[in-house]
């Protein structure tokens, strides 16, 4: 009889494992389980083959352990000669039913540790242990994957990411997202040093969701002047979907998810916390962060305090050339880009049994600059004077960014039902600030009547209330059951005196059904079904302004034109999703097809402003409709002890992508002489995908290999033929490890160097350049001392080691040709510390 | 360009394929071999099927149009015209394209602070910064007749005397200069200039 593996993958998945002891052990779950109509059945069924088979049946019980005796959950145990395979549960325990008397051999296999096999004979005279020996080096280095990450990739249908804050640690760059751009297939869409947006497989914006403790983060994703206002201090554990996911997380998940978890409860009776300094040499950046957390019994507690603070950024090369004017750069630094950072986060806790409840407030704040010599895209011509005198100092151009949160998560398990629940309420607030320009037929002078001060340029204020409830049912042992909820109410209001979206008040709900069946216990079918509903009610707008309006006779009136008109739409959409995942020994095969949908934003539908930042003047579409994608993603990956090798193709189609598309016409009276850019549909095929491969060639040496490569173009509407914006280049990064457990007084000290190569990109439309291609290196050193019982981790890195002169295509500058950061030194040092008050 | 992708993925598909068969030690994987070579030739296929099902890649256009100062008697040029309030002048400058002209459009505003749109390649000998009291605002914007690769305007412009506040603040100007071609690329160029009452 098998064991029920569908429950502990799903414990996998969902459960939050205690990061010092195992929690909710499998074995009382399956209990549960078995006291259930289950039990009777098994319970019968052994009555009866005990009667009715003469043959004695027996149980082989074992443990897997590492080499310090911890036990190895997920590790994969074969026993040859027949069909049977099994995964070792939290506490390392495995067993084997039915078996008749005999010499049996086992064969155990694990990520990262050397395979075993060992003849044991049935019926056994005890419990046996299996010590496993680590392989020197983890095998995805590249792509940081442990027992969670495994799971992760076996259960989920599309390609996935795994990442812990180690590899955040080790790859710390000016934000949460220039830290995760090395993974294949994940880029950014940069502003500056220190923002940056996610793009996966080159979708970004509102085609990407990011979720942080369950609830989807909003901000002003539209917007490429600044970045994700998440501390990256804070994060613990990402995972990435590269892929169309509206199925759970609904509309906008079209592009694929960034999901940010926290899975760590402290162990009972302790208390810790840790200390992080982080100093950089190109913005001569210095942060820090302190966390705390205790628990006593039931209740736990957390609490993070971070600042970061940094200077303007540096480039190699003295001068930027925006449009045909040179702005000279003084010492290498993009002007006005100094600022900073500041965070803060609690969270209250209560775990007991089957019962969890999280409460998690948190606030981000940045305030920083915008290149001085141009604000967005317009080239200005700056006082150096002012500019100059402090790198440090934040000037015109200038924004504040503010971004609160409380999170409320809950779970219970009993039985065959998980029942999860989320609130959530957060705010974003940011506000742009500059010196008052009158663009257009705005005044010369800004006038002293107006409310708004003369230098807000936007101000965006949203609040967003949203919830999440989710049902897990285990239907047999082999079937599970996921239905879900999901509800979101948005207000947005506006303020300053540019108009580019306008005031709107948003809601949307859907529910999910999702089933997985394990037909086998390596292989599994899932397939979903998602309806949605949602409204967007946007307000009109009128300029503050008169504009002069000339008449075909030649009059001219002055008036105050209408920006926005009321509109009020209605959505509805079906989304579904088919995968089938197998995963025997070393591969995981999987294959998913999908469609995904994301509802027009407030700026597609209504936009009808001036974009001084990138001299356009929008015009939106009221009559969109929601933007729908099929997709095929197809996964193969193959890892031994020497070698682990994947890729990851997909194809994508979109029936209307919607997108910004530059006209040929000029508008005088709405659009002050701006090009006209009109929202616009097309349909567009996608496809591309990821490689990824590393091989041991010494015992401490590893050689890694990832690759990416998408390519895009629009099939109908007015860029028939071209590709879509934003679209990343191809490229490849080579990695090579050294890493030792104990070097002299270091413990797992490594040297890595990355050598990427990025192709030129030619794809391009329109206002977009070509971006030549580029190699650049980096290097990082590190390892963990230990100072008087106290342990240090050491991470160094060296990006852009040899200060490289390169553009990225993604970068929100690229169009005025401000290169990427030059060469920088990463220093950053954790500090832990923790103590059980058990022990006293 | 199609085909060539798909050579890619097959070729990477091979490799990968003959790395991981190679790499078996167990004979039972022989199995998994085999039977991942069919579903690799399925996919393959499947891919390929797709991917070459759509239209071959037209020829696109990424050129964006230009403007041409050097033409006789172009006008304004930087740092050494002026207009004159109350008076027209006579714009003439080229546009070229490869393909299609779209459209262009004017724009002139003060620089009293010395901060504003700014492409000209040098910087003009500019008046002390000062507070705009009652500046000049001029926004035009044309169409180029259809299928020109070349167009040299030839529009007189006037510019009014004064408003109803009164006479305009003479000084540094902007002179804005857009144009697009049919396919949306556009190219802008910003130059000086002086306005003054004659």
């Amino acid at each position: 009889m098998q064991l029920s593996h569908p429950i502990k993958y799903r414990e996998h998945l969902h459960n939050n494992s205690t990061r010092t002891t195992p929690t909710i052990s499998i074995a009382l779950i399956l209990n549960c389980l078995y006291m259930s109509k289950l039990f009777m059945l098994f319970l019968s069924v052994s009555i009866s083959l005990s009667f009715s088979v003469a043959q004695a049946q027996y149980l082989l019980k074992g443990t897997v352990v590492d080499n310090e005796d911890r036990p190895l959950p997920g590790a994969t145990i074969r026993l040859l000669s027949s069909d049977k395979g099994t995964t070792s549960d939290e506490s390392g325990s495995f067993h084997f039913n039915g078996l008749i008397e005999g010499i049996y051999k086992v064969e155990i296999s694990f990520i990262g540790y050397q395979d075993l096999t060992k003849t044991v004979s049935v019926p056994q005279d005890k419990k046996l242990r299996f010590q496993l020996v680590e392989n020197t080096l983890s095998l995805h280095e590249l792509v940081v994957t442990d027992n969670y990450a495994r799971t992760l990739k076996q259960e989920e249908a599309l390609s996935v990411e795994v990442v812990d804050d180690q590899y955040l640690k080790q790859n710390l760059g000016g934000s949460l997202m220039n830290s995760l751009d090395r993974l294949p297939g994940v880029s950014t869409i940069d502003i500056g040093a220190g923002q940056a947006k996610p793009v996966i497989r080159g979708l970004g914006f509102n085609r990407v969701v990011v979720v942080e403790n369950n609830i989807k983060h909003e901000a002003q994703q539209w917007g490429s002047e600044h970045g994700l206002e998440i501390d990256q201090y804070a994060v613990e554990d990402i995972v990435v979907i590269k892929g169309p996911s509206s199925l759970q997380y609904g509309s906008d998940a079209i592009g694929g998810v960034i999901d940010i978890k926290n899975r760590s409860i402290p162990a009972k009776n302790t208390w810790g916390g840790a200390v992080d300094l982080t100093g950089k040499t190109n913005n001569y950046s210095i942060g820090g962060s302190v966390s705390f957390f205790a628990r006593k019994d039931r209740f736990y507690s957390s609490f993070r305090g971070t600042i970061v603070d940094y200077a303007d950024f540096r480039v190699p090369t003295d001068s930027v050339d925006i449009y045909n004017y040179r702005a000279a750069l003084q010492d290498n630094f993009v002007r006005n880009t100094a600022g900073k950072e500041n965070g803060l986060h609690g969270t209250l806790g209560y775990v007991q049994g089957n019962v969890k409840s999280e409460l998690t407030v948190s606030n981000v704040s940045v305030k920083n600059g915008f290149f001085a010599n141009a604000y967005g895209l317009e080239p200005r011509r700056v006082d150096t004077d002012l500019h100059d005198k402090s790198n440090r100092d934040i000037q015109y151009p200038y924004q504040n960014v503010n971004h609160f949160k409380v999170i409320s998560t809950s779970s219970y398990q009993r039985n065959k039902v998980r029942l999860e629940l989320d609130l959530g309420y957060q705010r974003n607030f940011r506000q742009e600030w500059n010196a008052y320009v009158n663009h257009g037929y705005m005044p010369s002078t800004y006038p002293d009547t107006l409310v708004s001060p003369a230098d807000l340029d936007r101000e965006f204020d949203k609040s967003v209330y949203s919830g999440n409830a989710r049902l897990t049912y285990n239907l047999s042992d082999r079937t599970e059951l996921l239905f879900g909820v999901n509800g979101e109410f948005q207000d947005n209001q506006i303020g300053g005196s540019g108009f580019i979206i306008p005031e709107y008040q948003q809601y949307g709900a859907g529910a999910f059904l999702i089933a997985k069946h394990y037909v086998s216990e390596n292989g599994h079918f899932q397939v979903g079904l998602r309806y949605d509903y949602g409204n967007i009610d946007s307000k009109e707008y009128y300029d503050w302004f008169p504009s002069p309006d000339i008449s075909a006779n030649g009059d001219t009136a002055y008036r105050y034109l209408q920006r926005a008109e009321n509109i009020n739409r209605n959505f509805s959409n079906i989304s579904w999703s088919v995968g089938y995942s197998y995963h025997p020994d070393h591969w995981i095969i999987k294959a998913n097809v999908g469609k995904s949908f994301r509802m027009p934003i407030a700026k597609e539908l209504a936009a009808n402003g001036v974009n001084y930042h990138h001299f356009s003047f929008e015009v939106g579409d009221p009559e969109l409709s929601p933007e729908e994608s099929y997709q095929l993603d197809l996964g193969v990956e193959y890892s031994s002890s020497k070698w682990a090798i994947g890729v990851t193709p997909f194809i994508n189609y979109f029936t209307n992508y919607i997108y910004l598309n530059p006209s040929s016409e000029f508008d005088r009276l709405y659009g002050n002489g701006n090009q006209v850019f009109y929202y616009n549909e097309a349909e567009v095929l996608r496809y591309g995908g990821e490689i990824h491969m590393h091989y041991q060639i010494l015992k401490n040496l590893q050689l890694g290999m990832m690759g990416e490569y998408i390519y895009a173009r629009q099939r109908s509407g007015p860029k028939k033929g071209f590709t879509l914006p934003f679209a990343p280049p191809a490229s490849a990064l080579f990695n090579i490890k050294y890493q030792k457990e104990r070097l002299g007084f270091v413990r797992n000290a490594y040297v890595s160097v990355d050598y990427r190569l990025t192709a030129l990109q030619d794809k391009i439309v329109p206002p977009e350049v070509v971006t030549p291609g580029f190699q650049i290196f980096s290097l990082g050193i590190g390892g963990s001392l230990n100072i008087k019982n106290q342990p240090i981790e050491i991470a160094f890195q060296i990006r852009n080691l040899f200060n490289t002169k390169y553009f990225n295509h993604t970068s929100y500058y690229r169009l005025i040709n401000v290169p990427e950061a030059g060469r920088n030194i990463i220093l950053n040092l954790t500090i832990p510390f923790s103590r059980n008050t058990n022990k006293n | 360009m199609v085909t060539g992708d798909i050579q890619t993925i097959s070729i990477l598909t091979f490799i990968i394929n003959t790395i991981a068969c190679r790499s078996d030690r167990a004979y039972t994987f022989y199995f998994f071999c085999i039977m991942k070579n069919k579903l690799y030739l399925y996919l393959i296929v499947l891919f390929s099927v797709i991917v070459s099902s759509c239209e071959k890649d037209e020829e696109i256009d990424t050129t964006k149009p230009a403007i041409d100062f050097s033409i006789s008697g172009a006008f304004p040029t930087s740092c050494s015209d002026t207009v004159y309030f109350g008076e027209p002048f006579a714009f003439r400058l080229k546009f070229t394209d490869n393909v299609e002209l779209g459209s262009y459009s004017i724009d002139i505003h003060h620089n009293f602070d010395h901060h504003s749109h700014s492409t000209e390649a040098v910087e003009c000998n500019l008046d002390p910064k000062k507070d705009p009291v009652n500046a000049y605002t001029g926004i035009a914007d044309f169409t180029i007749p259809d299928g020109r690769t070349e167009y040299i305007t030839d529009d007189p412009l006037s510019i009014p005397l004064s408003n109803t506040i009164g006479q305009f603040d003479e000084g540094d100007y902007h002179f804005l200069i857009r144009v697009t071609d049919k396919e949306g690329w556009s190219t802008s160029y910003g130059i000086g200039i002086r306005m003054a009452y004659r």
